[in-house]
């Protein structure tokens, strides 16, 4: 048990966020929650009662069930190519790269963070279409005619997430690599390790903080995202996000949505939970 | 001159201080042009604050949360009705608003804008959901629905990605009343014949534009006004009313009930509906008007006059009414099956 | 030595791929065409029209304060529990960590819609001040996240041996671990800052109507009424990011040489 110096340390550490996220985020959610269990949202004169009805819906309707697969899957493509992409630039960046270029191109990388995501995505048409930008760059370098139209498929789509989530997975890679002593890594070389021995036993495990934290800020997020599909991927972009924002858009059925919504979370907290001790015990 | 009779009526029935209006609507429809707002300050001294929305749920959503927000707001015809149970309206005057003797009979008397026999909203603007086609693929303008569905033009059309737009067209398609549909197992057909068709959906006047502009597709359902928009701004696109006939909606302007400032509320509605503002807008890609005065007002050429005039279009259309919820979930249901098959 | 240049090239390779839209947004605001449409012929007009149309430009200082603000004390807030999450174990501490998800996994448009329903209930009223709350509350999820990746490669022995040599926690925090956890912590500002700044969902429902954020007007201009001043603001943003960054990194070490 923690003394009690230790105690009031951690009330203060912890109090101020948790007691902002409780106001403004937690509270507010548990009224959604609330909500999911209601047959109608209980104010503007409405009269609502409890029910399972609105969870049995998200769980049972086929068509929910296909989306939410189709949005997992999206979400384990883009995380698995914003690692397989991420990590090596931040292997270069921390290790390969020093002074002031460095931080120059680490910053270099953030800054597209900062652009709007909305022009972004239009942007990303304007360069994947037939006749945008790369069919013109691929045609200009090709001796014969190509066709390039990368709109409106699923590889539009990761393109454009990947590219939007790319640097959360540089960020947090690069600041677990950086924190790796240079010591360890010479001591290894010393010992005749060699660059691939090094990588998968020395650098991989001890920046899996970086990986971990990285591949949860990008799955979490690309599994309920729907913007990005609906406007890179046309005919084939509709996923779970899609059915949930619906629910408040195109119709007042705020309790499905929430129950939808929940469902989501829960699905994404167990493979979380699953999977985070596999990724610990093979660092 | 009509304003100037509207600016004495403000005077006359609202205390002399000015008061800051707040307007609830879709971005760029009309009523948040800078010329018009300022007119209209200078004529009453009432400034105007614009809030938008995205979608008629949002607007709803709005009203509901935030009683006094708002003083006047744009509401379509077939969601009168249902904010007016709600108690989120107020009844309006019409001898607050001097262009209201004006205004095209069938409108003004349209039953969806009295719930329970008051006045709730002004009729203020109409227009088509049909569709447009690019000039450049079409040398002569299609004459029916079934283009969508034909072959030659796989992978070039657009639907706007709303699961009531989408049943009321296959509806239009399989020769039904869009209030009153029927057959929905022929709507769902229907509509699963032409899902291989598209592209793309598009949800926005700006999806539509930038993706017709790059060629993603040849025909797409599109808003009569937006069409007038886009084709003003050098899209090279021609609206078609097809023989099966298009969709009509009917947006009014409504005084929420908590409104404070419901007089300069008033003046400025009739504002809105004047033949002055009227014609001005008109170039800049409006939709038809309810006034009947502003809309003879207008040039002969003009898209509104030349589309819409034509009583053979008119007798076409089949004006939306109020969709209950349950068939507003229903048809959501249809359209999600249909889109997560995709 | 090949692995070095095929290291640099791929890092190369990686920032064409990241700037490849950046440049076609910045091209388009170029473009004379509405609407995107090639050819490309050029023209300053849409730089011309921002210039003067004050909403674009108010939105956009709108968006850079809030986020300043909510850059601080996101950062903070969020700095402080990550410590807290790496010095001590306790009952519930788990759970604590697990309640970061929502915020991250619910869809904005989820979140939003209840922070207005329960700040309407409340009575707390739409405007700047809900935003930084709510914007906040988006970011500290990231912050705590970030930074304790950072953390987690920190050997905490080393806040003993200070400890046992008599230093009090302040000093041990500032003089110890803070040293080692900047770059951290600046990622989580950075992270922050991007959160709040491009952040439209939530300030949607809890802006002021006449009071909006860059992304709100962006969002609601999709609708109707986009131009490419947009793209104009937008290229001028990151321009202006781009100089301030390397300024920033000229007179502070980040990345912390050690």
């Amino acid at each position: 048990m923690l003394a009690r110096a230790d105690r009031g340390r951690l009330a203060g550490l912890l109090a101020p966020a948790y007691l902002w996220l409780t106001a403004a985020v937690f509270l507010p959610l548990s009224a959604m929650l609330w909500f999911a269990f209601l047959t109608d949202v209980p104010f503007g004169g409405r009269e609502a009662s409890l029910t399972l009805d609105n969870f049995a819906r998200a769980l049972t309707n086929p068509t929910y069930r296909i989306l939410l697969g189709k949005s997992l899957e999206l979400g384990l493509i883009v995380t698995a190519l914003c690692a397989l992409i991420g990590f090596p630039c931040a292997l270069v960046l921390a290790k390969a790269i020093r002074g002031r270029a460095r931080e120059a191109l680490f910053l270099l990388v953030i800054l597209p963070f900062w652009s709007n995501s909305l022009v972004r995505i239009f942007s990303w048409a304007i360069v994947l279409r037939g006749n945008g930008v790369l069919d013109s760059a691929v045609n200009w370098i090709s001796p014969w005619p190509v066709d390039v139209n990368l709109m409106f498929s699923q590889s539009a789509i990761v393109i454009g997430l990947v590219h939007s989530y790319l640097p959360y997975m540089i960020l947090t890679c690069y600041l677990a690599l950086q924190g790796i002593d240079d010591a360890l890594i010479e001591a290894a070389r010393s010992l005749g390790a060699g660059p691939l021995r090094i990588l998968w036993r020395l650098l991989i495990p001890l920046a899996a903080p970086g990986l971990i934290a990285g591949a949860v800020l990008i799955f979490v997020p690309v599994v309920g995202s729907f913007m990005e599909p609906r406007i890179l991927g046309g005919r084939v972009g509709t996923y779970f996000g899609t059915v949930i924002e619906d629910q408040f858009i195109a119709v007042f059925n705020w309790p499905l949505g929430a129950a939808l919504s929940f469902c989501l979370l829960a699905v994404v907290l167990v493979i979380l939970a699953i999977a985070a001790p596999v990724l610990r015990r093979a660092a | 001159m009509r304003l100037t009779l509207t600016c004495a009526l403000a005077l006359l029935t609202a205390p002399a201080l000015a008061d800051e209006i707040r307007m609830l609507n879709w971005q760029g429809y009309g009523t948040d042009l800078p010329w018009a707002v300022a007119a209209f300050t200078a004529a009453t001294g009432h400034t105007v604050v614009h809030d938008y929305f995205n979608s008629e749920q949002e607007m709803l959503t709005k009203l509901r949360t935030n009683p006094g927000a708002y003083d006047v707001v744009l509401i379509n015809s077939a969601f009168t009705a249902q904010a007016q149970a709600e108690g989120l309206l107020a009844p309006i005057d019409p001898t607050l608003i001097a262009n209201f003797a004006d205004l095209d009979p069938s409108l003004a008397g349209n039953p969806d804008l009295s719930p329970g026999g008051a006045l709730y909203g002004v009729p203020w603007t109409w227009g088509l959901t049909s569709f447009a086609v690019s000039t450049d693929v079409f040398a002569e303008p299609p004459t029916s629905l079934a283009v969508f569905w034909d072959p030659a033009y796989a992978g070039r059309v657009s639907i706007r990605d709303d699961a009531l737009e989408a049943v009321q067209f296959a509806a239009l398609a399989t020769g039904q009343n869009i209030n009153d549909i029927t057959d929905l197992d022929a709507v769902r057909a229907k509509l699963a014949a032409l899902m291989p068709q598209i592209s793309a959906y598009w949800s926005s006047e700006n999806d539509w534009n930038q993706f017709m502009a790059a060629g993603d597709f040849a025909i797409g359902t599109y808003w009569s006004g937006s069409a007038a928009r886009s084709a003003a701004a050098g899209l090279p696109v021609a609206f078609v009313v097809p023989d099966e006939g298009a969709i009509g909606w009917l947006d009014g302007l409504s005084i929420p009930a908590t409104s404070t400032h419901q007089a300069a509320a008033h003046a400025f509605i009739d504002w809105m509906i004047d033949p002055d503002f009227y014609v001005r807008w008109e170039p800049d890609g409006a939709p038809a008007s309810a006034n009947a005065a502003a809309a003879a007002a207008l040039p002969e050429t003009s898209f509104n006059r030349a589309v819409l005039g034509d009583p053979a279009v008119v007798a076409r259309v089949q004006f939306m009414q109020p969709v209950s919820d349950e068939d507003r979930e229903a048809y959501l249901a249809l359209w999600q099956d249909l889109k997560a098959q995709q | 030595m090949t692995l070095r240049i095929a290291g640099r090239l791929w890092l190369a390779l990686v920032l064409f791929f990241l700037y490849a839209p950046i440049l076609a947004m910045a091209a388009m605001s170029f473009n004379a065409s509405p609407f995107y449409q090639l050819p490309f012929t050029f023209s300053t007009e849409w730089y011309v029209k921002l210039a003067g149309n004050a909403e674009i430009l108010a939105a956009s200082w709108q968006s850079v304060w809030i986020a300043v603000v909510v850059t601080v004390i996101a950062t903070v807030l969020g700095t402080a529990a990550s410590l807290a999450f790496f010095r001590y174990k306790f009952p519930g501490k788990r759970l604590l960590q697990a309640l970061l998800f929502p915020p991250i996994a619910i869809p904005w448009l989820i979140t939003g819609t209840a922070m207005l329903i329960f700040f309407f209930a409340i009575g707390i009223p739409r405007g700047a001040p809900a935003v930084i709350v709510g914007h906040v509350a988006l970011a500290v999820p990231y912050v705590i996240v970030v930074v304790s990746a950072r953390l987690a490669g920190f050997d905490p022995l080393l806040e003993e041996a200070a400890r046992s040599l008599g230093a009090t926690q302040w000093t041990i925090t500032r003089r110890v671990t803070l040293p080692f956890l900047a770059p951290g912590v600046i990622a989580g500002g950075l992270f922050a800052f991007a959160v709040s700044f491009d952040q439209f969902v939530v300030s949607y429902f809890l802006a002021e109507p006449g009071d909006m954020t860059l992304p709100v007007l962006i969002y609601t201009a999709i609708r109707k009424g986009f131009t490419p001043e947009i793209n104009a603001i937008s290229t001028i943003i990151i321009v202006v990011s781009m100089l301030v960054m390397l300024l920033a990194a000229r007179g502070f070490r980040f990345g912390g040489d050690r």
